[in-house]
């Protein structure tokens, strides 16, 4: 069943139908991102003069009621062609600045701006974060060009990232995804993503946008919702990745009531899908893969395994309730170790993901207490894997993920035979 | 001399015959409703008991901790088959009662309609229970999880202490519906807990001075999980 036509203000219609139809659309969504959307509105300015100087393309801003100036700065922000040697300068770049409609979050953003995409038959966009610093007219051209030239109908980023970084998606997001949808995308939650006007009609038909993925989970769901659908997919290298820090006290469990959250409905959602897929596909990744020195991560391995043996001894019956007897029983000797030989091994914590996804499933104990009471057992994994590769370089702690991929992997078969089967009362 | 053994034996005997004769019916009545009584009383608690498992309520009680606080109870059996037996014995109740109104005896007819009036303050009463446990169980979940993920120390105790409130609400309000010691069980309950909350702010705000404001300088002013940490997770 078709969904009914995202509400787009006046004056958005009536810019709409001023333009009437384009090529290329980028979506920048926003939310008091005054201090650096100008920024982004230039770099997106400058890709699309500089790589696709022929095309017909618009900058869609959908804001969600910013009082910082945001919408002043993004309308205001004018690239200097010159600075970057763009002489052959296109028509004219359309801006639309608009509100959006629905529930406070990122997907009712990025709803506006597919429903932009599709009035106005766009053949390739892209959607880009507004808090970014490290974005670069290349950016546009490696998020765009797969979907234009290509055949892609969609465009996953991958970033630079320091080992330490991303370590809900290195852990959890990455393999689990990889196991359960067979295509290896590096960061299935990166935010910024190019696809083509046949998929984001493809979104706007799903029934997401009144529930919580239009909050937190857009991210995983676009890049779920691509593979399930058969779409053609790819990454692009766009370097490292730097931002204004999202919220900086937000907190851990929170995170991952949100993340996995999303994740596991959407495993509820395609189960037909992903228990018949073995194994996993590489995906083309496109762009020039460069390494660059980054800035030591202190990480406090201390309070975290700290965190994990408060977690066994008080949240002992949860965990119980919530994991295989056998699961529970492996952590135990985490209790009393040393340190230095607190070790979290890939094919226990690949069992572990899928129990939580199991009790997610069957309702085990309330989500949200069972997605908070993850947050101990995630800081031990973590904690083990800075140990593990304390010394080792970004390059070489990949390997020890592509391992932990290779387990999830191996482990698919203990998830498939129990999704169906209700745990014992 | 038979008019003597006529007045002095022949009447009595026939005037209780004939009270015997008139409550008969009514005897009758009352064996073959609570005959009946204990027949359906029987067959509900067994249908009951049955349709419980089959829609799996020994799963969900199991599930939110309702077995576990039977059997620490030193009751084994399943919430299945208690609820059938309460179904039976709810049903026999009923009849006894509707049996003794055949009598049609005003005492015992004025008591079954007070213990009738009663049994909405019953029910009330075991509803405000059951949610008052089944909250507690919630509560005290959350605020374990909670404590622990805050890496406080005494996760357990903040666990206890709000299953404990929780129920001790639940227990005040039930009892303040079977109207037993009203005054004093509000009353208690109210001092009781006005003087923790006192208690507690007192010793939060004087005598954990330092721990408050590196508590809420965390809650308030923090980086990320720990504020040595430069570690980003997603």
């Amino acid at each position: 069943m078709k969904q009914s036509p995202t509400e787009l203000t006046a004056e958005t219609e009536a810019a709409v139908a001023r333009i009437g139809e384009a090529d290329l659309l980028v979506g920048v969504p926003s939310f008091n991102n005054a201090e650096t959307i100008g920024h982004v509105v230039r770099a997106v300015s400058g890709g699309l003069a500089k790589y696709f100087p022929h095309a017909k393309a618009v900058l869609v801003n959908s804001d969600g009621g910013s009082s910082d100036r945001t919408l002043e700065a993004a309308a205001n922000a004018v690239a200097d062609l010159g600075a970057m040697l763009i002489s052959d300068r296109q028509s004219l770049l359309h801006k639309i600045i608009t509100p959006y409609h629905g529930i406070p979050g990122k997907g009712s953003a990025f709803r506006t701006i597919f429903e932009i995409a599709r009035r106005l038959k766009a053949k390739a966009c892209a959607v880009v974060d507004s808090d970014l610093r490290s974005i670069t007219p290349e950016w546009v051209e490696l998020l765009i060009r797969p979907v234009l030239e290509e055949g892609y109908d969609y465009v996953a980023p991958y970033y630079l990232r320091h080992k330490y970084d991303g370590t809900i998606t290195n852990s959890i997001v990455y393999p689990l995804t990889r196991a359960l949808y067979g295509e290896r995308i590096r960061q299935p939650i990166g935010g910024d993503f190019g696809f083509s006007g046949r998929l984001a009609e493809h979104y706007l038909d799903k029934h997401v946008w009144e529930s919580d993925v239009a909050r937190f989970g857009i991210d995983i769901w676009m890049t779920t919702e691509a593979i399930a659908s058969g779409a053609r997919i790819c990454q692009s290298f766009l370097g490292a990745k730097i931002h204004n820090p999202k919220d900086p006290a937000a907190d851990l469990s929170s995170m991952l009531v949100q993340v996995m959250g999303a994740v596991f409905a959407l495993m509820e959602e395609h189960h037909e899908t992903w228990s018949k897929l073995e194994g996993s596909n590489p995906v083309r990744l496109f762009g020039f893969q460069y390494e660059v020195g980054v800035e030591p991560v202190n990480v406090n391995v201390d309070a975290m395994i700290g965190s994990f043996r408060q977690g066994l001894a008080d949240l002992g019956p949860i965990w119980r309730a919530m994991l295989a007897p056998d699961t529970f029983e492996s952590l135990k000797p985490l209790g009393d170790c040393p340190v230095q030989a607190f070790h979290l091994a890939d094919d226990l914590w690949a069992r572990l993901v899928y129990d939580v996804a199991l009790g997610f499933h069957h309702h085990v104990m309330p989500r949200e207490h069972l997605l908070k009471a993850l947050t101990p057992l995630y800081l031990g994994r973590t904690a083990s894997f800075v140990i593990e590769t304390q010394g080792l370089t970004s390059r070489e702690a990949e390997t020890r993920i592509e391992a932990l991929c290779r387990a999830f992997e191996k482990q698919k078969p203990y998830l498939v035979e129990r999704w169906e089967e209700r745990p014992a009362s | 001399m038979s008019e003597f053994w006529q007045t002095a034996l022949v009447l009595p005997l026939t005037t209780l015959a004939d009270n015997v004769l008139a409550i008969l019916p009514n005897v009758l009545a009352m064996i073959i409703i609570v005959t009946v009584g204990l027949i359906t009383a029987w067959a509900a608690g067994q249908v009951t008991e049955r349709l419980l498992r089959v829609i799996r309520v020994d799963h969900l009680c199991n599930r939110v901790g309702i077995s576990a606080a039977l059997l620490r109870g030193g009751v084994k059996a399943d919430p299945s088959h208690l609820v059938g037996r309460l179904a039976y014995w709810v049903v026999a109740v009923f009849a006894v009662l509707a049996a003794l109104g055949a009598l049609n005896l005003q005492p015992i007819n004025q008591f079954v309609q007070s213990l009738l009036a009663y049994i909405p303050h019953l029910l009330a009463a075991a509803l405000i229970l059951l949610t008052g446990y089944l909250l507690s169980n919630f509560v005290s979940q959350a605020a374990l999880i909670a404590a622990v993920n805050a890496g406080l120390p005494p996760a357990r105790a903040v666990a206890t202490f709000s299953r404990w409130g929780v129920r001790l609400i639940a227990i005040a309000m039930g009892l303040e519906q079977l109207g037993i010691a009203q005054n004093i069980v509000v009353v208690g309950f109210g001092i009781a807990f006005g003087g923790v909350v006192m208690a507690s702010a007192i010793a939060f705000g004087l005598g954990a001075r330092d721990l408050a404001k590196e508590f809420l300088e965390q809650q308030f002013g923090r980086k990320g999980v720990h504020p040595k940490d430069d570690l980003t997770h997603l």
